[in-house]
Order: structure tokens, then sequence, then C-alpha cells
């Protein structure tokens, strides 16, 4: 008896350490949608005919060598046994019939995550992955942003997923296993949440030096935070009020800037990097990596490689221009 | 007592060698046994090269937002540290040990041909060194060892690195092959009579399938990365998307051969394993012939799950699922041999030497590795965990728990074959169970980062992920393994120093190899002995319990 007590309070305390670094992190095993709710009820199934598995082989060692190390020193040799061909095609028949139950198990959840039809309110978005940060284009709404991918909760969101350069992989574990984007082709997947929230991931295919530095946040939220969000993106974007952002505007829209950035409806028409049109209103910046306030955005603009080595910004702002290109971003609600 | 048994149990002693003396003899030589050694030795430097390399890695990630080392030194070192364990570490291991024993197991004077075989280590050698080279002539290649197109093209990567990495697998790969074929003719041809395929030792026949795997497996990465050459040097678009190329092409090509050679990679350490065991539980092997015929079977599997690499690719629903099939399948006579190592230990006379160790260590953690490997063949769930941390420590406990520790196993059993000494089992026993612990300190945590959603090869991450605890606990682990093998270096050097004892057959075996000095002769047995089991010595040793005698 007090030797079970004991066995059960390690046991609560490993599963309690495994589950306080659970708190706050993307986890599959925390599901917010139905798809990641029937991956990770699979993922727990397998696991516990894993564990039946694991303790029979392991136990069985344990067992032997208590048992039979103490028969080393015997004068004598063991019964030489060479075979038993019942045994054998009992642990070959086994362990075929486990996994065809987990074959079958995999074609069932594979269509139980399947896309469903398009139903009405659901959204499109096309997903572009650059080095090394998300394009988020809404097709039906006309516009696009970056890094934080705003979805109404209820609704599923189609996804396409399309690549500008190398192999990237689009990763919420929350909301639904991964899916890679590549370059020439068009791959798709759908999301959806169960409760509003926002939900990490990141770029889960390696691309390149920051590979790390490509993360995701999903934005799920209510149908009227969602529809507000809209015509915030869809609104011109605001013009420079002061001759301090003025200035920047100029140095943005005609100069460096413009080459590789776009603001909608001004002749900056960029591709390289992500849309500037509402960049204050998403709260990341450089590829999820930062949030995005002044300070952060002025440390970048003075050394983009310091904050994030190797992107494709190697834009150094001199410090004179500082005060006006920082007047214009961050007006660019 | 029979011509042969009395040969069998009266070894005689070494007589001087007709080598060359010194270094030349070394460099001239074409000796199966000394050629094997220098693949052990050429081989265990990678080894703890690469094992340095891993120490960085952890290092940078023992905390969020280190700055050890750059992105760009990162990527570098896991793409070399990946690259030189599997290519220069674990494949030259298995290729020494096959070197020195297969010929001496099968009661052959040598390999069939003893001078590609020198061309074999020497080719590998200069591979190696020149693919480390590239950290010093403009960077290291920084895209993996897995080096995905179009990351890999020129566009991507404008270095030399990944010029430096096609030429050396090239060349390992040429390595691979002649070796492949000089142990498919010697294990076909030189068996000493008597000897039918179904009495080989069964490391033999492990290493008669990675070798067949090898030769046929390894043009498909010829191809790939030859293509990439060309893509990188001579402007063709193979991978080139833009130009009309195909990014998935690479996966294909490269996964071919990327997932047979997970199986070169542990069938010759099954095969260490099936003799390590049977010795120190003094019994035969059990069902010996469905543990050498399920290798044949994953040597066949092996080449039907590639696109399990992939599953997340788009591919359609009917492909995911054939490859999620066969991926399944190829647990059944993996399956099989955990069972038949454990009723071959079942009530037999234990001896826990160091060998012995970590033979039982070797099944204890490639159950573990094997186990997550059929998780990862469930489709929905690989389609959460591939490319996470749960990924990479699913294959290290197969490549290190199941690798690794055979290949130490093998090298505790046969030392004393090899230099005529035991190595210290007190420090062996050290080192076995600092391996054992640390490496599950390492790698068991992993398994829960990838569960937690840290993807692979990140050279940095966010606090508040939960993440943070478990990083640090596999940088411990890493420092553990580390110093375990420390012990092992220190056990090497101490037991080299001391004076030979020249046992010719310290643990009571069964196989030809120990019958014959230690070390033994250049010429190996001064008589061929005629086999009648896959135990040709137990059989001489007890003639009323002898294998050929037994009704299976």
């Amino acid at each position: 008896m007090r030797r079970m007590s004991w066995l059960r309070r390690v046991m609560i305390s490993l599963a309690g350490l495994a589950l306080a670094g659970c708190a706050g992190a993307p986890s599959m095993l925390r599901p917010a949608s139905s798809v990641s709710a029937r991956e990770a009820w699979l993922f727990w199934v397998v696991l516990a005919m894993a564990a039946v598995v694991f303790v029979l082989v392991e136990g069985l060692i344990v067992l032997i060598v208590a048992r039979d190390r103490r028969r080393g020193d015997e004068a004598g040799e063991p019964t030489q046994v060479h075979g038993h061909t019942r045994l054998e095609i009992i642990w070959t028949v086994v362990p075929l019939l486990l996994v065809i139950l987990l074959f079958g198990l995999t074609i069932g959840t594979m269509r139980a995550v399947a896309a469903p039809e398009p139903r009405e309110g659901d959204i499109n978005v096309r997903v572009v992955g650059h080095r090394w940060w998300w394009q988020f284009d809404y097709p039906d709404y006309g516009f696009t942003t970056a890094n934080e991918l705003h979805i109404p909760l209820g609704s599923a969101a189609h996804l396409t997923l399309e690549s500008a350069d190398v192999i990237h992989s689009f990763w919420v574990p929350q909301l639904a296993g991964k899916t890679d984007l590549i370059p020439g082709a068009i791959n798709s997947m759908w999301l959806s949440a169960d409760a509003p929230g926002t939900y990490d991931g990141q770029c889960s295919e390696f691309c390149g030096i920051q590979h790390a530095g490509m993360r995701i946040h999903v934005i799920v939220e209510s149908r009227e935070d969602f529809e507000a969000w809209v015509s915030t993106q869809q609104a011109p974007p605001v013009e420079a009020a002061t001759a301090l952002a003025q200035q920047g505007e100029d140095m943005v829209l005609t100069g460096v800037c413009s080459s590789c950035h776009s603001v909608r409806g001004t002749s900056a028409e960029g591709k390289v990097g992500p849309d500037l049109t509402h960049l204050m209103s998403r709260s990341t910046m450089a590829g999820g990596m930062y949030p995005l306030n002044g300070a952060y955005l002025r440390r970048w603009l003075a050394n983009t490689q310091e904050m994030k080595p190797g992107n494709l910004m190697v834009v150094r702002l001199a410090p004179d221009d500082m005060a006006a290109v920082l007047a214009y971003l961050t007006q660019l609600k | 007592m029979t011509a042969d048994a009395h040969a069998l149990t009266h070894p005689r002693p070494t007589p001087a060698s007709p080598e060359r003396p010194g270094l030349l003899g070394w460099l001239s030589t074409v000796d199966h046994k000394r050629i094997g050694l220098m693949y052990l030795g050429t081989g265990l430097l990678f080894f703890l090269l690469g094992g340095l390399e891993a120490l960085l890695i952890r290092l940078q990630l023992a905390r969020p937002g280190a700055t050890l080392l750059g992105p760009d030194i990162y990527n570098q070192i896991f793409t070399m540290h990946g690259t030189t364990m599997i290519f220069l570490g674990v494949m030259p291991l298995a290729a020494g040990f096959g070197n020195y024993l297969i010929p001496l197991m099968l009661g052959a004077r040598d390999v069939a041909f003893p001078k590609l075989n020198a061309l074999s280590y020497w080719v590998f050698l200069f591979a190696g060194l020149l693919m480390n080279s590239s950290f010093v002539f403009g960077g290291a290649p920084s895209t993996g060892w897995f080096a995905y197109a179009p990351l890999t093209e020129r566009a991507f990567s404008p270095g030399t690195g990944v010029d430096f990495w096609i030429l050396g697998v090239l060349l390992l790969g040429l390595s691979t092959t002649i070796g492949s074929i000089n142990f498919i003719v010697t294990i076909l041809q030189l068996r000493a009579p008597g000897m039918s395929l179904n009495r080989m030792p069964m490391f033999a026949w492990t290493m008669l399938v990675t070798s067949m795997i090898a030769v046929f497996a390894l043009p498909s990465l010829t191809v790939a990365i030859l293509l990439l050459l060309l893509d990188r040097q001579l402007g063709t678009h193979f991978y080139n998307v833009a130009q009309g190329g195909d990014a998935l092409l690479w996966q294909h090509l490269f996964w071919f051969f990327g997932h047979p050679e997970v199986y070169i990679l542990i069938l010759p350490a099954m095969g260490m394993v099936s003799e390590i065991i049977p010795v120190f539980s003094r019994k035969p092997l059990f069902g010996y012939r469905v543990v050498a015929y399920s290798s044949v079977a994953i040597g066949f599997l092996g080449f039907t799950v590639w696109a399990h690499h992939m599953f997340s690719t788009g591919l359609p629903s009917a492909a995911l699922l054939v490859f999620s099939a066969d991926s399944f399948l190829i647990g059944v006579p993996t399956g099989v041999k955990v069972f038949s190592w454990l009723a071959t230990m079942w009530r037999g006379r234990l001896r826990l030497t160091t060998a012995m160790l970590f033979a039982i260590g070797f099944i204890a953690l490639f159950v573990i590795g094997g186990l997550g490997g059929v998780s990862l063949a469930v489709v929905p769930v690989d389609w959460q965990l591939t490319d996470t941390y749960y990924v990479v420590s699913h294959f290290h406990y197969v490549l290190f728990g199941g690798s690794v520790f055979a290949i130490l196993g093998a090298a505790y059993y046969w030392f004393p074959k090899m230099t005529g000494r035991r190595l210290g089992e007190r420090l062996g026993t050290l080192h076995f169970w600092l391996t054992f612990v640390g490496m599950n300190l390492v790698f068991m945590p992993m398994h829960i980062l990838g569960l937690l959603g840290m993807p692979r090869r990140i050279y940095t991450y966010a606090a508040g992920k939960g993440w943070e605890g478990w990083n640090m606990v596999a940088t411990i682990g890493a420092f553990v393994v580390a110093l375990s093998m420390l012990v092992f270096v220190v056990n090497l050097i101490r037991s080299l120093r001391r004076p030979p004892t020249h046992e010719a057959d310290p643990w009571d075996a069964n196989t030809l190899e120990w019958t014959t000095a230690s070390p033994p002769l250049a010429y190996n047995f001064a008589e061929i002995p005629t086999v009648r089991s896959a135990r040709p010595y137990w059989d001489a040793k007890h003639p009323d319990l002898a294998d050929w005698k037994a009704r299976r």
C-alpha cells in the first residue's frame, strides 16, 4: 500500500511537471479547434497503445535481468531454446493487428479533419510564405496584411498556401496540423477555432537563416470585432498630418522603402517585405519576433540586422531621417 | 575431438605481422583488420566532433533568446552535426566493425577486394576532411543534412558551403558503394565450408542486407545531388521553380535514399546486438531465421516508405495512406526482433558485462524510438509533430539509443579481439550508466518539447511558451553524455596502455572470430574450419549441446 501511494505521488508530480510547462505553450495537446482536438485525441490513443507495449517490453527487460542475472555464476548451460513457432507467430500477428487498428483510426481521423464545404460566413485567405514573414491576403475584402491572421469565431478560414521563395510550413498547433508552402504549387488547409483568443505558431520547415524568426499569430475574434478589423484594413492609409510625418511619407513612398514595401493606393508597391498600409494595427513586427511600438520600430530602423540577423532588410536609417520616417510609420494605424 | 574442433579450441599464438612497420604500414595496408581499425578510429574522431557540435547546439538552446551562436553559425553547426553523425560517425563505425569482423566471422582470410577496401576508406577520409574544411573556406553548409531544394539553390544559398556538402556526399556515396559491393561479394563468396547463409552470424546477415540497401538506395541520392550541382554550377533548373523546375522532386529523390539510410544505420547495430546477447545469455539467438528474414523484410519495406517524410507537403490522401500503411508494416519485423532478443535472454545465464549492458540498453531505448516512429506513421499525428522536437527525439532514440548503444556495446565486446586487451569493466559500467541516464535526459524532454509546439532547427525561441525548463534539462543531459564519452576515451587509453593478455576467447563466445588469436594473425586462420551451425565455436566447445544436433 505504502509503495503504491509513493508511486502515485511520483506519477502525479511528473504529470504536474509536464503540464506546468504546458501553460502558454502552443501545444497540440491544448487543442482549440475540432481538427486539433481530433488529432490530439488520436495522439492520446496512440500513446496509450504505445504505453502498453512500452510497459510490456521494459517490464520484461527488468524482470529477465533481475531474475536471470543471479544465474550468471551457475555451473552448466541453460536450456538451449532455438525458437518457438507459436510464440513467433503470436508476436508477429498481434503487432500486425495493432497497426491495422491504428491504420483504421488514421483513415477515420483523416476523414474527420478534412476541409468541410464552404459555408456562408467562411473566409478565404491567401497565405504566401516569404523569407522570413507571412503575407496574408484577404481577396474577398481586398486588402493584405502580415504575420497576424484574423479569423471570425464560428466560421472556417480556407487558406491557400503559396511560397514566394523556398519551402515553408504553416503550423498553429492548437488549430491544426501543418501544411507546407511549396514554391510552384498551391496547397490548401482550413482553420477554425472553438474560442476567441490569440494562437501562436511558427514556420516549421527549415527555410534559411531566420527560420526561427517566422512566427504566426492567429487572432480569433467575434464576428463584430472581425468586421471592425476588416473595415480598418479596408480603409485607405492615414495621410500625414504633420510636416515631419509628411517628410517621412515622401521618403517612404518614393525612397528605398518602396522598393520592398507597399502602402496601398500609393506609389509604394514593393512585394518583398510586409505591407505597411495599416502597420500600426498589428501588435508584432519582424516576423512576429518583437512587439510593435515606436521604440522597437526605432531600434529596427536603426539596425534591422541587430534584431533579426540575416533578414533581407539591410537598410540602416540615418539619425536625421529617423524622426520623419517614424513619425509617418507610427501614424499608419 | 575432430580436427575441426581441435582447430577451433586450440588457436595458435600470434606470429609477427608481415605488414610493413610503422606509419607506412598503415598507409599502404590492404588488410581488412587494419582498414577496419582505421575506420573505427576515424569514425570515433568524427563522432566526437559531431558530439562537440551537439554540445554547441544544446548550449545555444539552453535558454530562450541566447546569443552564444548567431543564426548563421547555428545553422552551420546543426547541418554539420547531422551530416557528420550520419555519414562520418555511425556509418564508418559500422563499416569499421564490418571490415574487421566479417572475414573473421565467415572464416575468410580477407574481404573479396582488399585494395578496393583501402580505396573505400581513403575516399571516406578525404570526403570527411573536405566537408569539414568548409568551416574555414567560406563557411560550412547551413541547409540541414537533408538539404531541401530550393533552399540549396544558389539564389538562396550563394556561399560555397552547399558545394562542399555536395562533393563530400558524392564521394561518401562512392566510398559506401565500393564498401558495400565488397561486403556483398565477401559474404556471398567467402564463407567457410559448411557455412550456408542460414549458418552465418547474424551480424553478417545484417551487413549483407545493409550493403544491399546501400547499393540500391545511393543512386537516388547521387542523382539528386548531381542535379543540384548542375543547378548550382551550370544554371540548369531541375529544382528551380521560377524556371519550371520542381521543388518536391528533391524530396522524393532524397528520401528514396534517406529512409533506407535509416536502416543502413540501424541494421548493423541490430546485428551487433544479435551477437552480444546470445553470448552473455549463454543461449542461441531465439528464432534465428525469423530474425534474419525480418532484416530482409525491413530491407525491402524500407524502400516503400520514403514519403512518410513528406506527409505535410500536400500529397493526395491516397498516397498518404499507402505510405502510412507501409510505415506501420515496417514496425512488425522490427517488433519481431525485439521479442526475439528478449526470448534469447529469457532464463539465460546472464552476465552483465558492459557489452551486455549496452546491448540491453539498446533494446530498452530502441523500443522507445520504434514506438515514436509508429506514432509518426499516423498521418494526422504526423501533421502535428513532423519537423518538431518530437521527431528529433524519435530518431535520436533510434540512432543514439539504437545505433550508438550497439556500437559502444560492440566496442566493449570486440576490443579484446582487436587489441588483445579487455576494456575496463568498472569504467565501462560507469560509462554505460552515464550514457543511459544522460541520453534519456537529453531526448525524453524533446518528446515533450515537440508536443509543446517547438519546431526543429530554430536557433532561438521566445520565453513564456513552456519550453525553457525542458530545454535546460536536455542541455544538462547533453553534458552528462559528454562526460560519459570522456569516461569512454579514458577507458580506451588506459586499456591500451596495459600490456596485452592475448585472450583468444575472453567471453566464451560462439563465432569463428574468437577461435583465432587476439589480435588475429594477418591471415586470420591457420586452418579454415568447417561449420555446421550458426554457432560453430559453441558446437566445438559443447559437443553434446551442439546446435546442429538440435531439432530446430
